[in-house]
């Protein structure tokens, strides 16, 4: 997933630190703000779950992997055994590229074969992947 | 006196052909994909509202100015829309390719991601943006200056030329692997809709947010339309409807009204059917299209130094918003089939 989460921190700061000209001012300034402070909460969110995710959904893709080996070849077993080198979001993440690009290329091939049973059960891990990265927005009141 | 207003007063001086004043020059939230100014050109004793629309240095989505300024001339006097002035494709004293509409002041724009923002106007507002949709539809555009940059596609191809454009906008952009979308636009290709029953001017970005209304129930514009195209009509209905923007309310469609009700309003004023299959095709290439921009706008994000807030909420929020749609589509799809 981009933008990181550094990324977006850093973005706030420089967006804050860098004078506009004076025609971005007033309502575009206030309606910039009000963005920023909506990003600082989704960070929050992704401070406390972020992680948990990735380690989360590198796991389950690599079962998912795993388990397609003896059917579909055995660079899905080869694909599951990619770990993170740490546990810092920079190296979750490019486990996790490796992984979803092996899930990609294995739900090719499940429906090439007319696999119904790997293919539902790749399409709920998608629900459980998207669902494990929610962020919640407020309901915010119209102003 | 900043640059922009200085060129903005050059170019509307040699425009109009008498010396020319811009005052009150700020720039409109929102617009991710074109900067949005309002002024005040004050010309011989006349003053004239203005917006300005010009391109950024980067993006949410790579749009044709031309075509969005040949829209709003060709929709004028059907659909309420500000009336188009004048278009510079190479910039001239602004730098980047901009065009200039009247302004339409007294009017409200909320954002799509605020509760209940349309309170006790949102069924009189629903009756008219659905039935605005549906003239839309029935619009007859031969000869239409829309015609001048934008190719009738043939009713059973409108499905594939949207799928491929927006297809390779996240070969293009993508960043990180994104299976959930990848399984969309294979499902997609593998189930093709009925053709168009006719080929209409799409906006392309008809939703709650792109309109503004009074605040006493009535439309005074539709706006943004970057993303207007020819096409299948049902494609506009299956974003309207789209989840992301409901405004937290699952019973009505774009916070507005019940969705069986905004079908029969766009049914009368369109004289065309909702294909039930052909919606679901629409509803998910739509989620589609969706994660498209959001995957441009997080590319965007970084090629632009992290410094536009709404590229970042775009690549983020509603990136994951949409994966989460489609997944749901995806779910409801699988357990339907006894095929793939």
């Amino acid at each position: 997933m981009t933008p990181a989460l550094p990324d977006i921190l850093r973005g706030n700061f420089m967006c804050l630190a860098i004078p506009g000209p004076p025609e971005q001012q007033g309502e575009f300034m206030t309606g910039r703000v009000g963005v920023i402070a909506l990003l600082s909460l989704l960070a929050a969110q992704e401070v406390e779950r972020g992680t948990t995710a990735r380690v989360w959904e590198n796991a389950a893709i690599a079962t998912v992997l795993a388990d397609a080996a003896d059917a579909y070849g055995v660079q899905y077993a080869e694909l599951a055994s990619i770990g993170p080198t740490d546990l810092s979001l920079e190296a979750l993440d490019r486990a996790n590229a490796a992984l979803r690009r092996g899930l990609i290329a294995l739900h090719e091939a499940v429906e090439t074969a007319g696999d119904l049973a790997r293919h539902r059960a790749i399409v709920g891990l998608y629900g459980e992947m998207a669902e494990k990265r929610r962020l919640d927005l407020p309901p915010l009141p119209a102003r | 006196m900043s640059d922009l207003r200085a060129g903005l007063e050059t170019y509307l001086t040699q425009l109009w052909g008498a010396p020319t004043a811009v005052t009150n020059l700020s720039r409109i939230p929102g617009g991710a994909s074109r900067e949005t100014y309002r002024l005040d050109a004050d010309t011989g004793g006349v003053s004239r509202g203005m917006i300005l629309r010009r391109d950024p240095p980067g993006s949410l989505i790579e749009t044709d100015r031309r075509l969005e300024f040949l829209a709003y001339r060709t929709v004028h006097g059907h659909v309420p829309v500000p009336q188009a002035i004048a278009l510079e494709e190479d910039g001239g004293p602004l730098d980047r390719p901009f065009f200039l509409m009247e302004r339409i002041d007294g009017g409200t724009v909320p954002s799509p991601f605020v509760f209940d923002p349309y309170a006790e106007h949102a069924d009189a507002l629903g009756r008219q943006f659905f039935s605005t949709l549906g003239r839309l539809a029935a619009l007859n555009h031969e000869d239409t200056p829309i015609r001048q940059a934008a190719e009738a596609p043939a009713p059973d191809d409108c499905w594939r030329i949207a799928l491929d454009h927006w297809s390779g906008v996240i070969e293009a952009d993508e960043q990180h692997p994104q299976p959930i979308v990848r399984a969309a636009i294979r499902w997609l290709h593998r189930h093709p809709p009925p053709p168009a029953q006719r080929i209409s001017i799409v906006h392309g970005d008809y939703r709650s947010g792109n309109f503004m209304h009074d605040g006493a129930g009535q439309i005074l514009a539709i706006l943004d339309w970057e993303m207007a195209h020819l096409g299948d009509p049902i494609e506009d209905l299956g974003w309207a409807f789209d989840p992301l923007w409901n405004h937290f309310d699952e019973g009505k469609v774009a916070g507005l009204i019940p969705k069986a009700e905004a079908i029969a309003l766009w049914e009368a004023a369109s004289g065309l059917t909702v294909d039930p299959e052909a919606l679901a095709w629409w509803s998910l290439f739509n989620a589609v299209k969706g994660q498209a921009i959001w995957t441009s706008a997080a590319k965007e994000y970084r090629d632009g130094g992290f410094v536009d807030p709404i590229l970042a909420i775009s690549g983020w929020y509603t990136a994951r918003r949409h994966d989460l749609i489609l997944a749901e589509r995806l779910a409801a799809l699988a357990a339907l089939g006894e095929t793939i």
